[in-house]
């Protein structure tokens, strides 16, 4: 029990995203309208997904300089649930667009650089399985994953704010100001990406259990 | 199997799309009779969840719908858990 402290702390946090998120108040804005609450649900999964995307990372160099096969299944685990998220911040971003923008997809620097970075992982997980012999696979798709994060960060955070976008926060203004973001969606807005987010790293967690559990049973038939 | 997951995809798909086109068909009725309308008499009941534009109704189904996969997730945890355990006994005895 002691252990699993932050599942429970998950479960208490996306409850209270759920039930504040439909109930609190919120800024009443012209065509947004009540469609700001999927600010508790869209948003958090690109946060979530770039979070567990760095926790791939962190487990990628942790393989190149110590490889145990617990680090590459960390990685590789993490990997496939953060473009999970990814799918899911696209697909609810294109449905929050059709009734804000007018189009599910109007080509704004964000949509398109997010729909690049995921391709890019996608191709991640093409490239690991492209390989029979185990420790080739681990360490080619290791290098490629740091790569891939690599060209993430510009793709989602810099590139965009180059130019004008539908998105808050770009077109040279930092997003999060005053303006984006006031104090009553804050409060809900970090208690839902931390409990999405820890979310995602339980189901990374359960499964990278497996995925051992079944490679230690192949190790001993 | 997969034959049989491949047509429940589909169906749903079906299903979803004549819904969606079924709501776009229908012009935008002024008045809707509620049989439930709380405000029209006096007589004290249990309304909380049908007010505020039956905003309750969804947190409710939001709820259900996290709360049963939390639970799956939890299911899971545990069943993994209980076969890391077999594992580790299994690996003392030999």
């Amino acid at each position: 029990m002691k252990k699993n402290w932050w599942k429970i702390l998950t479960v208490l946090l996306l409850v209270f995203t759920v039930v504040a998120g439909m109930l609190s108040e919120v800024p009443r804005l012209a065509i947004l309208n009540e469609t700001i609450r999927n600010l508790y649900f869209h948003v958090p999964m690109w946060f979530g997904m770039i979070l567990i995307l760095l926790i791939s990372v962190i487990y990628s160099i942790k393989y190149l300089r110590n490889p145990t096969i617990k680090n590459d299944v960390v990685a590789y685990e993490s990997a496939k649930v953060g473009i999970l998220f990814g799918v899911l911040g696209i697909v609810t971003g294109m449905e929050w667009a059709k009734f804000t923008w007018g189009e599910y997809w109007s080509n704004d620097p964000k949509q398109n650089a997010a729909a690049i970075g995921l391709l890019i992982y996608f191709a991640y997980l093409v490239l690991r399985s492209s390989f029979a012999e185990q420790q080739q696979r681990a360490r080619i798709s290791a290098v490629y994953n740091i790569f891939a994060f690599a060209a993430l960060i510009p793709l989602l955070f810099i590139l965009p704010r180059l130019t004008d976008s539908l998105h808050p926060g770009n077109g040279g203004n930092p997003g999060f100001n005053s303006y984006d973001l006031d104090n009553r969606l804050r409060l809900v807005f970090y208690p839902a990406v931390l409990g999405w987010t820890l979310l995602g790293i339980w189901i990374v967690n359960v499964r990278s259990r497996f995925e051992l559990l079944r490679q230690r049973l192949y190790e001993t038939v | 199997m997969k034959l049989f997951r491949i047509l429940a995809i589909w169906c749903f798909i079906l299903g979803t799309t004549a819904g969606i086109q079924q709501v776009q068909a229908q012009p935008g009725q002024a008045q809707v009779e509620y049989s439930s309308a709380p405000a029209e008499t006096d007589v004290e009941m249990a309304d909380t969840l049908r007010r505020d534009g039956k905003i309750y109704v969804v947190v409710v189904v939001l709820l259900t719908v996290l709360v049963g996969l939390i639970i799956y997730l939890i299911m899971l945890d545990r069943k993994v858990g209980k076969l890391e355990k077999q594992f580790k006994d299994d690996l003392i005895k030999q």
